[in-house]
């Protein structure tokens, strides 16, 4: 065979040599790792050559990354509130769709570079963020004028949300109230009722149960049912409590706590719910209210928050808001805690302070943006400046929410994530067997015992 | 080396001799429809599912699509496709997974042989620290990773995520490829060395050739893996304008999970590639190219 | 757009040239040493490229993972043995734990022994191509697609209600009513871990049957003539030979059953007890305790050493034989 020495025929060592001055050339001329890693410096380029006025007047350019939460008919919708943007300021706005925010943490971690615009991570590590200078504050990316016109516009009780230090940090984009009673027009036609005592009276029809309720949602499976003890809590026991339970201070087999669990059981108990617990438990969020339509209707109540009728339009495309579908908000169980509503909102921070996410920033602030969302559908706005609202059902929101006394956050979504996660399991298992609450509360508070820990 | 192939004879069809071998083989491809059943039945209520609309999903079984009214639409196919950006995503998709490929198993039949057929101090040990490396759980593992792509200006390119990938499945590949090169018979390397081949020569014209069943497959599992990937991608190639495919469709379905319709849609056309590979590369799973090789 | 596919081209030519003309570079400068030091040097060339990779990108962050598992959640103090105490005597992770052990002993004990059964039955038929490709569909399947198809098949309705999900619907037409496969603790484990086996059960063909392939099919045909039936075959020499690949196979399954996730996180997030180990990690870093997340991962590690212990041996006896 071949002599004991190598020898590679002289044309494979040019392949060799070219090859790697091929990957070499590659390399270094505008190749990915210069043009792709970091928008900021390109676009702050472009800002020093371009205009240097109010962004929201001149066309601008550059490019600005966004990272949300957003995905589907979402998605569309806020392409179509970033056209007039991008037509009026020239900047590009490059959003994926990232679910998952421990990703930014990672980021930040690391040291490498964030998106310019994104989410706000769990409220735990709002602080350190905050102070780190990792999160920019709107008064500064505002603008005076714009955080005058934001602060002023704003539904108050947003603006207590993602305060450090006196600075705020997240600019509420878009809002949804949560804890409404949805109801079949159809087979609910009399009034409201006022307390949740009259609420678990009312005799359904034959054949169908009290209420609709569905936990299931992949591996946030459980939070519908954390919505409705929000709901409880903060009208059985009132602010104070609600707050000091989700900041970790109420412990979870307090009475307080404990009775909210009960009232709540009764609305996922055999008796009351369509298809009993295992339905329950089974039942994808979202489809969790077909049986409200179904001919002969299986239930008379589904508990969900606005961004619900989309999701009856997928199984029923002809519904028509208030004609076919309604609802009253969650009725009062305690009346010196009336007033007090559940609300949720998409918000942004801004991660690198570049004239182009300050434009965005700004533009979202806007009611000609949120004017937009709205028409979209599906959402409430955050200013309460935005009244016109072409859909019944929200403009019926919107004056709950602007009738409430206090809207309170999601209590989940204000817990470590640890605690979250396992105050949605919770409620799965509490469906599961209603016999287990003590244990299922002591574990609770273990959880909480490590989770809240900032040390 | 001969090569030996399969041939079976193929005895005249009706013959009594060989209905007798059909029924007794009946058993045998009575198994064979039975696993094949179990596990085509998922799969195809997947691939009937994406092309009916999600009233219908709700309302009944995807096998009631089987009798009239069908209730076929190509809906979920025409919003995945007209998706802003997915065709570039799947260019995208491409530029990190073959590159990502070819790099991983050059290195790991390397690494391979080398650990198969060459003696030296540690080779147990490193080995076995490789092995033992598959069961590092990823996420432990991004941050000092990403950290140190920062530091050397990679992050957000694409040959980050090409390492990455390589880093990440190199133990598995060096794993699988030590043991199908270290079943090969040493008669026909010691005899090749007799005759002088040098190392070079007996890995690329004795050890490669041979085990072309177990790197066909081995590319198999790296092209779906790296195809598939979004954590990596996300993590490695966060803020670049170069997305794959995976972080397009997630982009599909809101943040309550409304449009999971088009995710149905989304899985055929995104398995259908890596699908593609496998069948391609069927023909490398042949009895013959090693088998007859000792009597050589 | 075409400097990225440059690089990429670029990288598919040059990274095969680029090692190829290492080894030959290599091979000149050994050249100039004895052939005893040459064949001392020349295993570490061969190797460096995969071990490098394997240090950077796993070693480092390994050694780096253990060092946070004994300090606390902001890494800041140190905390002894608290996290590793926490991981061993939490109600929830030991009951992951022993979910962990479920898995481990079925996941793996099914799929090897059916990939087996199914290479070797699969290798007997004139249709093998179709029928490895049925077993072979799960694989390129992402996880969303898949939780998108099981959801589909373990979907519950209320007794008396139209079953959407194919596996109601079957025992539906049987006469039982429905059950909720993933809620019930008697049957949500089980259908879990059937899942799993769907998915990897075509990856363990696929290696099997390479491996197969090598086999001398006149030994077999001799054995055949001999009178041994198909089960002796495949006792008596099929599986002795396929000794080393099944351990193989063997090993990666234990392994894959030591890090399950994405087929638990997503049919029931680990609720109604079918928590795993990696769900638990997970739920740890997305909390940032890297303290625990770390322990959980170093657990990991010291559960895999018999599986490691094992593969020595085999790697001997391999080596012996051949």
């Amino acid at each position: 065979m071949a002599p004991s020495v190598v020898r590679f025929p002289p044309r494979v060592l040019v392949f060799v040599v070219s090859a790697v001055l091929v990957v070499g050339a590659c390399s270094s001329a505008g190749s990915p790792s210069t043009s792709g890693g970091a928008p900021a410096p390109a676009a702050s380029q472009a800002a020093a050559s371009g205009a240097t006025g109010s962004a929201a007047t001149g066309q601008v350019g550059g490019q600005v990354t966004v990272w949300t939460a957003w995905g589907g008919n979402e998605l569309k919708a806020f392409q179509a509130v970033l056209k007039p943007f991008t037509d009026k300021t020239g900047i590009q706005v490059l959003a994926t769709t990232v679910r998952d925010f421990s990703q930014l943490a990672i980021n930040v971690d690391a040291g490498t570079p964030l998106p310019d615009i994104a989410g706000p991570p769990n409220p735990d590590k709002i602080p350190e963020w905050a102070q780190k200078g990792i999160m920019k504050p709107l008064e500064e990316i505002l603008g005076a004028d714009g955080w005058a016109a934001y602060s002023k516009d704003t539904n108050p009780a947003l603006l207590t949300i993602g305060v450090v230090d006196g600075k705020h940090y997240l600019e509420m984009v878009k809002t949804q109230v949560k804890g409404l009673q949805w109801y079949n027009t159809k087979v609910f036609t009399g009034t409201p009722p006022k307390t949740y005592d009259e609420l678990l009276a009312i005799k359904p029809p034959s054949g169908a149960k009290l209420t609709c309720v569905g936990l299931e949602s992949g591996d946030a499976s459980g939070w519908p049912g954390t919505d409705m003890l929000a709901n409880i809590v903060m009208r059985q026991s009132g602010p104070d409590v609600y707050t000091s339970w989700y900041q970790g201070k109420q412990p979870w087999n307090s009475p307080e706590i404990k009775a909210a669990y009960q009232l709540f059981g009764k609305f996922v108990s055999e008796a009351d719910v369509y298809g009993g617990p295992n339905t329950v438990l089974s039942t994808n969020f979202g489809r969790a209210g077909k049986p409200l339509f179904a001919d002969p209707p299986g239930c008379m109540f589904l508990e969900q928050a606005t961004f619900i009728p989309s999701f009856f339009l997928e199984d029923y495309p002809n519904l028509k808001p208030k004609d076919d579908f309604d609802f009253f908000p969650d009725p009062s169980i305690n009346s010196q805690f009336d007033g007090n509503i559940e609300g949720f909102w998409d918000s942004f921070v801004a991660y690198n302070d570049t004239p182009q996410s300050r434009a965005l920033m700004q533009y979202m602030s806007t009611a000609e943006a949120q004017q937009i969302w709205v028409d979209a559908g599906g959402t409430l706005a955050a200013l309460k400046t935005i009244t016109k609202y072409p859909d019944p059902i929200f403009a019926h929101a919107a004056q709950v929410a602007a009738d409430a006394k206090n809207i309170l956050p999601t209590a989940g979504d204000q817990m470590p994530a640890d605690m979250q996660h396992a105050f949605w399991k919770s409620t799965l298992d509490f469906t599961n067997d209603q016999s287990q609450l003590d244990t299922i509360l002591a574990h609770l508070d273990e959880v909480r015992a490590a989770s809240y820990t900032t040390q | 080396m001969t090569e030996v192939a399969v041939a079976e004879s193929r005895p005249r069809a009706f013959a009594p001799a060989e209905i007798a071998r059909s029924i007794r083989r009946l058993p045998l491809h009575l198994t064979v429809w039975v696993v094949m059943a179990i596990w085509l039945v998922p799969t195809l209520g997947l691939i009937v599912n994406s092309f009916r609309s999600v009233q219908d999903m709700g309302h009944a079984g995807w096998w009631t699509t089987l009798f009239p009214p069908h209730g076929l639409t190509l809906d979920s196919y025409e919003r995945v496709l007209s998706t802003p950006n997915v065709a570039t995503s799947l260019v995208n998709s491409l530029l990190i997974t073959i590159p990502a490929t070819v790099i991983q198993v050059t290195i790991a039949t390397m690494a391979g042989y080398g650990f198969a057929w060459m003696k030296f101090r540690g080779r147990d040990f490193f080995f076995l620290v490789i092995v033992g490396l598959m069961v590092v759980p990823i996420q432990m593992t991004l941050i000092p990773v990403l950290r140190l792509f920062a530091a050397t200006g990679l992050a957000g390119s694409f040959v980050a995520v090409w390492l990455a990938h390589t880093g990440y499945g190199l133990p598995f590949q060096v794993y699988l490829l030590r043991n199908a090169i270290g079943g090969l018979p040493r008669e026909v390397f010691e005899s090749a060395e007799i005759d002088g081949a040098s190392h070079v020569q007996r890995f690329w014209q004795i050890a490669v050739p041979m085990s072309v069943p177990a790197i066909a497959s081995l590319v198999i599992f790296v092209f779906i893996g790296v195809w598939n990937d979004l954590l990596v991608a996300l993590t490695f190639m966060g803020s670049s304008p170069n997305r794959p495919l995976t972080v397009v469709i997630t982009g599909l379905v809101t943040s309550l999970g409304g449009g999971w319709q088009f995710l149905t849609a989304a899985a055929v056309l995104q398995m259908a590639l890596p699908l593609a590979v496998f069948l391609f590369l069927q023909r490398y799973f042949v009895r013959g190219i090693s088998s007859g090789a000792v009597k050589g | 757009m075409d400097s990225r596919i440059l690089t990429a081209v670029g990288a598919v030519v040059g990274i095969p040239l680029i090692l190829g003309g290492y080894l030959y570079l290599t091979e000149r400068l050994l050249a100039a040493a004895s052939l005893r030091t040459q064949a001392r040097i020349r295993p570490y060339v061969w190797v460096v490229p995969a071990v490098s990779f394997a240090t950077i990108f796993m070693v480092l962050p390994t050694l780096n993972t253990i060092v946070l598992s004994f300090q606390d959640k902001t890494s800041t103090r140190w905390v002894g043995l608290d996290n590793y105490i926490f991981f061993f005597t939490n109600s929830e992770t030991i009951n992951s734990l022993k979910n962990n052990l479920l898995w481990l002993v079925f996941f793996t004990g099914f799929v090897v022994i059916g990939g087996l059964l199914i290479a070797v039955v699969f290798d007997r038929i004139r249709y093998e191509t179709l029928a490895k490709t049925a077993v072979f569909l799960p694989l390129p399947i992402s996880a969303v697609a898949a939780s998108i198809i099981w959801k589909f098949m373990y979907d519950y309705q209320p007794p008396g209600q139209v079953q959407t999900g194919t596996l109601n619907a079957v025992i539906g037409t049987l006469g039982f009513s429905p059950v909720a496969w993933l809620i019930n603790s008697t049957t949500n484990n089980p259908a879990l871990i059937f899942v799993g086996i769907w998915t990897a059960t075509g990856f363990a063909m696929v290696i099997i049957s390479a491996s197969l392939k090598a086999i001398s099919s006149e030994l077999l045909e001799a054995a055949r003539l001999d009178g041994a039936n198909e089960l002796q075959v495949l006792r008596l020499i099929i599986t002795p030979l396929l000794m080393p690949t099944l351990t193989v196979v063997a090993t990666t399954m234990v392994i894959t059953a030591l890090k399950v996730f994405d087929i638990v996180y997503v049919l029931t997030a680990g609720a109604y007890g079918t928590d795993v180990i990696a769900r638990q990690l997970f739920a740890r870093l997305a909390n940032a305790d890297y303290g625990r997340g770390g322990a959980v991962g170093v657990v990991l590690l010291i559960a895999v050493i018999p599986l490691l212990l094992l593969n020595i041996r085999r790697f001997r006896q391999q080596e012996e034989i051949r």
